[in-house]
C-alpha cells in the first residue's frame, strides 16, 4: 500500500512540475526504461526470495549485448546469433550456480566475481572487433528485433515485459518451483530436511536470471543499434533496489512478483521524472539512495506494527 | 591465595525467570576453593542459565552470588573475567589461520600505534603452555593441531590471566579417549596450582574420575550437592554410583498407564544391522509394523545420532533393511524415498516454515499431493490442509494462518502433518513433545498411538522417561553410542533397572 502511495505521489508531483509528464509518449518511455529492469527482476526476485543475490546481471547483459553484435557483424545470421548469445548467458548463470550452489561461496562475493569477469570479456570482445565499441558494420536487419512494433504501435519490448511478469507470477503462485523458493528462503534447514533439493532449485534460478539478463542484452543492443561494453553499469543495484522496494526481504522468505513490479515502477518513474525535470545525474543518484532508505524504513515500521498486531 | 580451604563462590537463592519460564528457581550451594566442582543435569535443567549468570551473559532476577565473600554480579563477560572467572567454551575461540604464538597473545598484543611488537613478557604464558603440553611448538599453525591441543592453548591463555576460577563447559565432547586422559592430567595440574574448576558434563563417569563435588540440577532447581568421594564409597562400582546421580537428575518417574499398540510381530518394517560411525557402535534393532519403538538414554548417549543416520544425514557403516530389502540412504531424499520421514528435534530451526501458512507447510514433503496436471491446485491444497487440521485438531484461526503465530503444540502438529503427508511407512520423532504444554503433549501422544494403530512404524527418541514408558511398546536403552538393552514395556517394567542401564551399568 505504501508503494502504491509513493507511485501516486510521484505521479502527482511530476504532473504539476512538468507538462510533458502525463503524455502517452512519455509513459511509453517510462515503460521502455523499466522493461529491462522488470524482466530481469521477475527472475531475480525469486532468487532473492531464496536468500540469494546476483550482482552479475548488469555485466552479463553487457557481455551478451556485445557478443550478439560481434557475432552478427562477423557473419552469423542475426537469429542464430540470438540463440548462441542466450546460450552464453546460460553459461554465466551456470557459473554462478556452480560457485554459489555447489562450492558454497557467499553469493555476494561469487557473483561479484562473475560481474567483473563478464564485464572484462565485454571489453575484450569489443577489442577483438578492433574498437572501443561495436556500432558500425552491423547487418541491416540487426535492429528489427529490438525495434519491432506490434500492430497498433506497441513495442515488442513492452509486450515481452508483460509476458515475463505473467510467467513469473504464474511460477510464484502455481508451480512447485515457486513454492520451494519460499520454503528455502524461509527456512533452508527445514527445506533440506523436507527433501527439497536446495542446491538444485537455487542453481535453476541462477541460470534463469543469467538467461534473462543475456536476453535483455540482446533486446537492448538491437533496440539501440550499437553495442557499448559499459552499458548497464550499476543495473545490478537498480534490480536490487526495485526488488527490495517491492517488499522482498534481503534475508529471503518473503516477497512477491506484484510488489516487485511496483518497486520497479518507482525506480523507473523516479528516474524518468528527474530526467524530465532536468535534474543533473549526480542529484539523481543521491535521490535514488534517499528513496531506497526511506522506503525500507517505512517498510520496516509497518512490518513491525503488523507483527505486533498479529501476536496480540 | 589465602587459605586452601574455604568457599570461593556462594550461591544464595539465585533465581532467573524469563517470560513464562522459571529457568532457575531459588538455587543455593557453595563451591569450595581449590576443588573440581561438577554440575550435572539433563537439558533444560538450568546448568547453562547458571553459567551465563556467573559469566555476565544473563542478569539474575533475584538472589545473590558471593565471590570471596563479596557480592558478585557481573554485567559483561569482560567484567566477570576481571573479577576472576574465566570460561572454556564448548566452541573453541582459537583462530586456525594464526600460529600458536599469535593465538596466545590474541586480544592483548603489545602494540604501539596499531603495529604489533614482539611481546617481551610472553614468557609466562609460554611456560604455562610447556607445562601443559610440551609437544606444542609456538610456530605451529593452530589449524594443524588436534581439538585437544587447541583446548590446551585456550587453557594456557586462561591460566595466564591468573583467574582463580575456570568454568569448563563440556570440555570432552569432541575428544578421543586418549585426549580425555590428557585433559584430565591438565585439570589435575591446574588444581594442584590452586585453581578452582567448575566442570559441566553430561558424562557421569567423568564426574567420578575428576570431580571432588557434584551438584545436580533438575527443572531449574538444585537437587543436591554431594562429595563425590562419599557417593563412591557407598557404591560398589562406577555405574552404580552413576545411578545415584541419574536418580537425582531424573527425579521420581511418574508414569501414565501404558496401552499396548496392535503390533504386527509377523512383519518387520525396519531392520538395522550393526550400524556404526564416529558416535555410534554396532547399533542393532528391528521395528515392526504398528509398533512404537522408544530410544532412551542420557544426553549424548547417541539417540539423535541414530535418528540422523537413519535419515541420511550422517555417514555410517552397516546395513539397513526396509521390508526386507536393503535401503541405504546417503541423503535425506534417499531416506524419504526409502519410506522414512522425520519430526526433527528443533522445531523452529528445522521443522516449520514460520513465514508460510499452515496450508503451505503441510504439502512440503510431497508436493505431488496437491498437484493437478503438474500445477498447484488450490482446491486440493485447501482440502489437504482441512483434512490434517481436523485429524490433528490443530487449533488455528484458519488454514491461512501463518505457522509463526501458532502455539508450540500446534506448530508441532503441523510438522507431524507434513511428515504424515509424505505417506512413508516409518516415522522418526525426535523429542516429539519438547517445548509443548501439557494439554498438547497428551494430544500428541494420542495422535502417535493412533498412527501406530493405523500400521505405521514409529520410532520415538526422547529424553523423558515418563513419555517413553507411556508410549512405547519396546524401549532401546542407549549408553555411550551403543544399544545396551532392548526392554519390552508392560506392567512389570522396572524404571530403576532402566536408569541403571543408561547410567552405564552391566546388563
Amino acid at each position: 500500500m505504501v508503494l502504491i502511495g509513493i507511485i501516486l505521489a510521484i505521479v502527482v508531483v511530476l504532473t504539476f512540475l512538468s507538462p510533458n509528464f502525463l503524455k502517452v509518449r512519455n509513459f511509453t518511455n517510462v515503460f521502455l526504461q523499466v522493461a529491462v529492469i522488470v524482466i530481469i527482476c521477475s527472475a531475480a526476485n525469486l532468487l532473492m526470495i531464496t536468500g540469494h543475490f546476483d550482482l552479475s546481471v548488469g555485466s552479463v547483459l553487457a557481455f551478451c549485448a556485445i557478443l550478439h553484435a560481434y557475432l552478427s557483424k562477423h557473419g552469423l545470421p542475426v537469429e542464430l546469433s540470438i540463440v548462441v548469445t542466450c546460450a552464453a548467458a546460460v553459461v554465466w548463470g551456470a557459473l554462478n550456480s556452480l560457485t554459489v550452489g555447489v562450492l558454497r561461496i557467499t553469493p555476494v562475493i561469487a557473483t561479484m566475481g562473475t560481474m567483473y569477469a563478464a564485464r572484462g570479456f565485454a571489453f575484450l570482445i569489443a577489442r577483438w572487433d578492433g574498437g572501443a565499441n561495436i556500432s558500425t558494420g552491423l547487418p541491416v536487419n540487426f535492429t528489427s528485433f529490438g525495434r519491432f512494433l506490434l500492430p497498433g504501435g506497441m513495442p515488442l519490448v513492452i509486450v515481452l515485459m508483460v509476458v515475463a511478469i505473467a510467467v513469473f507470477w504464474f511460477i510464484e503462485k502455481k508451480t512447485v518451483l515457486g513454492r520451494y523458493t519460499y520454503a528455502i528462503g524461509g527456512n533452508r534447514s527445514a527445506a533440506a530436511l523436507s527433501g527439497i533439493n536446495v542446491v538444485g532449485i537455487v542453481s535453476v534460478l541462477y541460470i534463469i536470471v543469467g538467461l534473462l539478463a543475456g536476453f535483455c542484452g540482446v533486446l537492448q543492443v538491437s533496440r539501440v543499434g550499437s553495442a557499448f561494453p559499459n552499458i548497464a553499469e550499476g543495473l545490478e543495484f537498480d534490480v536490487v533496489v526495485a526488488i527490495v522496494l517491492g517488499g522482498t526481504s534481503m534475508l529471503g522468505g518473503e516477497g512477491s512478483t506484484f510488489g516487485m513490479i511496483l518497486g520497479a515502477l518507482i525506480v523507473g518513474l523516479a528516474a524518468n521524472g528527474l530526467n524530465i525535470l532536468g535534474v543533473p545525474y549526480f542529484y539523481q543518484e543521491i535521490s535514488k539512495g534517499v528513496l531506497l532508505i526511506i522506503a525500507l524504513l517505512l517498510d520496516q515500521l509497518l512490518r513491525q506494527r503488523s507483527e505486533l498486531g498479529g501476536r496480540a | 591465595m589465602s587459605g586452601q580451604e574455604g568457599t570461593v563462590i556462594e550461591v544464595r537463592g539465585l533465581t532467573k525467570s524469563f517470560p513464562g519460564v522459571l529457568a532457575l528457581n531459588d538455587v543455593s550451594f557453595d563451591i569450595r576453593r581449590n576443588t573440581v566442582h561438577c554440575i550435572v543435569g539433563e537439558n533444560g535443567a538450568g546448568k547453562s542459565t547458571f553459567i551465563k549468570i556467573l559469566t555476565g551473559a544473563f542478569e539474575k532476577t533475584a538472589g545473590e552470588v558471593l565471590m570471596d565473600g563479596k557480592s558478585f554480579g557481573p554485567r559483561t563477560v569482560r567484567e566477570a573475567m576481571s573479577r576472576g572467572i574465566s570460561v572454556l567454551y564448548q566452541e573453541l575461540n582459537v583462530v586456525n589461520d594464526l600460529t600458536v604464538e599469535e593465538n596466545l597473545t590474541l586480544g592483548k598484543e603489545n602494540h604501539r600505534a596499531g603495529f604489533i611488537r614482539k611481546s617481551e613478557d610472553m614468557g609466562r604464558v609460554v611456560e604455562i603452555l610447556k607445562g601443559l603440553d610440551a609437544s606444542i611448538r609456538l610456530n605451529m599453525s593452530v589449524g594443524d593441531l588436534s581439538v585437544a591441543q587447541k583446548q590446551v592453548i585456550e587453557i594456557a591463555k586462561v591460566v595466564s590471566t591468573e583467574s582463580p576460577v575456570l568454568i569448563m563447559d563440556e570440555p570432552t565432547a569432541a575428544l578421543s579417549e586418549d585426549e580425555v586422559r590428557r585433559l584430565f592430567a591438565v585439570i589435575r595440574k591446574l588444581k594442584a596450582d590452586g585453581m578452582t574448576i567448575i566442570y559441566i558434563s553430561h558424562k557421569l563417569a567423568e564426574v567420578f574420575e575428576i570431580g571432588d563435588y557434584v551438584t545436580v540440577f533438575r527443572d531449574g532447581q538444585m537437587v543436591g550437592t554431594r562429595a563425590v568421594g562419599e557417593i563412591s564409597r557407598a557404591c560398589r562400582d562406577v555405574p552404580e554410583a552413576c545411578l545415584e546421580l541419574v536418580k537425582m537428575m531424573l527425579g521420581k518417574v511418574v508414569v501414565e498407564s501404558y496401552i499396548p499398540s496392535r503390533t504386527d510381530r509377523s512383519r518387520k518394517l525396519l531392520e538395522v544391522r550393526k550400524i556404526s560411525n564416529k558416535k555410534l557402535h554396532d547399533v542393532h534393532f528391528d521395528l515392526f509394523k504398528g509398533e512404537i519403538l522408544g530410544f532412551y538414554g542420557l544426553v549424548g548417549a547417541g539417540k539423535t545420532e541414530v535418528a540422523r543416520a537413519l535419515y541420511g544425514l550422517d555417514e555410517y557403516q552397516g546395513e539397513i533393511l526396509i521390508n526386507g530389502k536393503p535401503a541405504r540412504a546417503r541423503s535425506v531424499r534417499g531416506a524419504l524415498a526409502a519410506g522414512f520421514s522425520m519430526v526433527p528435534e528443533e522445531r523452529r530451526a528445522d521443522g516449520i516454515f514460520a513465514a508460510l501458512s499452515i496450508r503451505a507447510n503441510i504439502p512440503m514433503m510431497r508436493m505431488a499431493s496437491i498437484l493437478r496436471g503438474g500445477l498447484i491446485s488450490n482446491i486440493k491444497e485447501k482440502r489437504l490442509a482441512d483434512q490434517y487440521i481436523a485429524k490433528m485438531s490443530v487449533a488455528a484461526r484458519d488454514r491461512d494462518q501463518k505457522v509463526a503465530f501458532l502455539s508450540g503444540g500446534n506448530q508441532q502438529k503441523v510438522v507431524i502433518s507434513k511428515c504424515l503427508n509424505r505417506e512413508g511407512d516409518i516415522l522418526l520423532m525426535d523429542e516429539p513433545t519438547r517445548g509443548v504444554d501439557v494439554g498438547a503433549k497428551h494430544e500428541i501422544h494420542v495422535i502417535i498411538r493412533g498412527l501406530a494403530n493405523e500400521g505405521k512404524g514409529i520410532i520415538v527418541f526422547s529424553s523423558e522417561l515418563p513419555e517413553i514408558l507411556h508410549l512405547c511398546d519396546r524401549i532401546v536403552l542407549m549408553h555411550d553410542g551403543s544399544v545396551r538393552e532392548i526392554v519390552k514395556n508392560g506392567e512389570d517394567v522396572d524404571s530403576n533397572h532402566i536408569m541403571a542401564v543408561i547410567a552405564g551399568g552391566k546388563v
